[in-house]
C-alpha cells in the first residue's frame, strides 16, 4: 500500500493502481472520455489531466494524465486547479468544434461552462471523438477487426481497407462502448449489419428468440470451449428447461424418501 | 465459501415473493420483469421451481466473457458481474445453459444473481423457506 494526498485528503492505494482509479474511488468527478475499465488506459482524451507535486519539488508542479500515471508514495495531487480546469476547457472546446452534435460532449462541455465552441466548427465533423474505445475493446476481445486509420485531420476508425472486416463476428461491443453512439448497426432479429458486414442471427429453436450471431457462437465454441448445443435455445427456454429438470429431480427425491 | 444458497422446489408455492424481493432490492420501482430469480412451473401440477443463477463450478458465462467481467467473489462464492467492465456483447446470456444471465433492456444492462453480496433478499422473504441461505458448518469436499 502507498499513501498519497488527493485534494488535501490522505488516501491509501494499491501499488499497481493508476491515479484515476483512486480519484474515481474517492468520488471526485474527473472527466475521462477514453477510459473504460475493460480496456487498458490509453491517454487519448487528456481530460483526466491533474496537477501533481511533491513536498521536495519547491512548489514546482507537473500536469499528467491520471489514467496513465501510477500512484507514488507521498504524491500530492490536485484535480481542479485553475490551470487544469482551463486545460480541460480548451480540450472540450476543441472537441465541440469537431463533434458539435454529440450530446455526450455537449453535456460535458456544459459542465465546464462551454455552451458553444469558440473555434470554427469542422465542416465535415462527426460524432466520433476518436477515443479509440471501440478499437481497443475489439483488440481486448481478441478480434482486432477495426482500427484507427490515417493521422492528423484524416484520422478515423475503420475496418481494413474500408471493406467488410473479415475478423468481425458482429458482437456489437464497439457500438455498445461508443460514448457518442457514432457506430451504427442494424438488427432486425434475422440479420445484423455492422461495418457493412451482414451476420446471420442464431435463434432459439423453440421460441425463435434471437440470441447472438452465428459467427460469434462459432468463435466461442472454438476458442472458449463452450459446447455448441448451449446455443440451441434462448435464455427463456433454458430457464424453463432448468425448472423442468429440477422439478423432476425434486419429485424423484420425494418419492425416494416416502 | 461460508454459506450456501439452497433451493427446495417441493416447498415452493409459486407466490413470486422472491421475484418482488429481488427486483425491489436491485432496481428502483420493483418491476418483476427485472428480477434475477423466476419461479417457473416444474413439470407437475403445483410444482414450482425458483430458477436463479446456480453459481456453477465451471461457469460458461465466465468462460464466454472475453473481457473477464465475470469473476468468482471469494467471500460469497458467487459469480460477480462487474458492470463497469461489461461491454454488453451478450455472450454470457447466449452461453449460459441454465438461462440465468439476464438482459435488462430498460437500463441496457446484463444482470445476474450476485447473492446480494452475501445476504440474499429472496431467502429472507420466502414464506415457506423454499429458498434458504445457510452457513456451511463443515467445508464440503466435492467428490470427483
Amino acid at each position: 500500500m502507498v499513501s498519497l494526498t488527493i485534494n488535501g485528503k490522505l488516501v491509501q492505494a494499491k501499488e499497481d493502481e493508476m491515479l484515476l482509479a483512486v480519484i474515481q474511488r474517492m468520488g471526485i468527478d474527473v472527466p475521462a472520455t477514453c477510459h473504460h475499465k475493460a480496456v487498458e488506459p490509453f491517454g487519448a482524451c487528456r481530460l483526466c489531466t491533474v496537477e501533481i507535486t511533491r513536498p521536495e519539488w519547491d512548489g514546482w508542479t507537473k500536469h499528467v494524465t491520471s489514467c496513465l500515471y501510477p500512484v507514488e508514495e507521498g504524491l500530492v495531487v490536485s484535480t481542479h486547479t485553475p490551470q487544469v480546469i482551463e486545460l480541460r476547457k480548451t480540450i472540450l472546446d476543441l472537441q465541440l468544434a469537431r463533434s458539435p452534435k454529440a450530446r455526450y460532449i455537449q453535456d460535458l462541455a456544459a459542465q465546464y461552462g462551454i455552451m458553444r465552441t469558440s473555434f470554427e466548427e469542422v465542416p465535415d465533423g462527426n460524432d466520433c471523438i476518436l477515443c479509440a474505445l471501440c478499437t481497443r475493446v475489439c483488440d481486448e476481445m481478441g478480434f482486432r477487426a477495426i482500427s484507427t486509420v490515417n493521422r492528423g485531420h484524416g484520422k478515423e476508425v475503420a475496418p481494413p481497407l474500408h471493406e467488410a472486416p473479415p475478423d468481425c463476428v458482429g458482437c456489437l461491443a464497439c457500438a455498445q462502448i461508443c460514448p457518442t453512439n457514432f457506430i451504427k448497426y442494424t438488427d432486425n432479429g434475422d440479420i445484423r449489419t455492422i461495418w457493412d458486414k451482414t451476420f446471420e442471427m442464431l435463434k432459439c429453436e423453440q421460441t425463435g428468440q434471437p440470441t447472438i450471431t452465428r459467427a460469434f457462437a462459432e468463435y466461442l465454441t472454438k476458442h472458449r470451449g463452450i459446447p455448441e448445443n448451449y446455443f440451441k435455445l434462448g435464455d427463456l427456454k433454458h430457464r424453463h428447461e432448468t425448472a423442468a429438470t429440477m422439478g423432476r429431480v425434486a419429485l424423484w427425491e420425494r418419492q425416494e424418501k416416502v | 465459501m461460508r454459506a450456501r444458497f439452497y433451493v427446495n422446489p417441493i416447498l415452493c408455492t409459486g407466490c413470486r415473493t422472491c421475484e418482488l424481493a429481488c427486483s425491489f432490492t436491485h432496481s428502483i420501482g420493483g418491476k418483476p420483469g427485472r428480477s434475477r430469480i423466476y419461479p417457473l412451473p416444474g413439470g407437475a401440477p403445483d410444482l414450482w421451481v425458483p430458477v436463479t443463477c446456480l453459481q456453477c463450478d465451471d461457469p460458461a458465462c465466465a468462460k464466454s466473457c472475453l473481457v473477464n467481467a465475470i469473476t468468482r467473489n471469494a467471500e460469497t462464492g458467487a459469480m460477480d458481474l462487474d458492470q463497469e467492465k461489461c461491454v454488453r456483447c451478450m455472450a454470457c446470456i447466449a452461453a449460459c445453459p441454465f438461462g440465468c444471465s439476464l438482459f435488462d433492456s430498460f437500463h441496457n444492462l446484463v444482470i445476474k444473481c450476485d447473492l446480494c453480496v452475501g445476504d440474499p433478499a429472496c431467502a429472507h422473504f420466502c414464506p415457506t423457506k423454499a429458498l434458504r441461505y445457510e452457513p456451511v458448518a463443515v467445508p464440503v469436499k466435492r467428490s470427483a
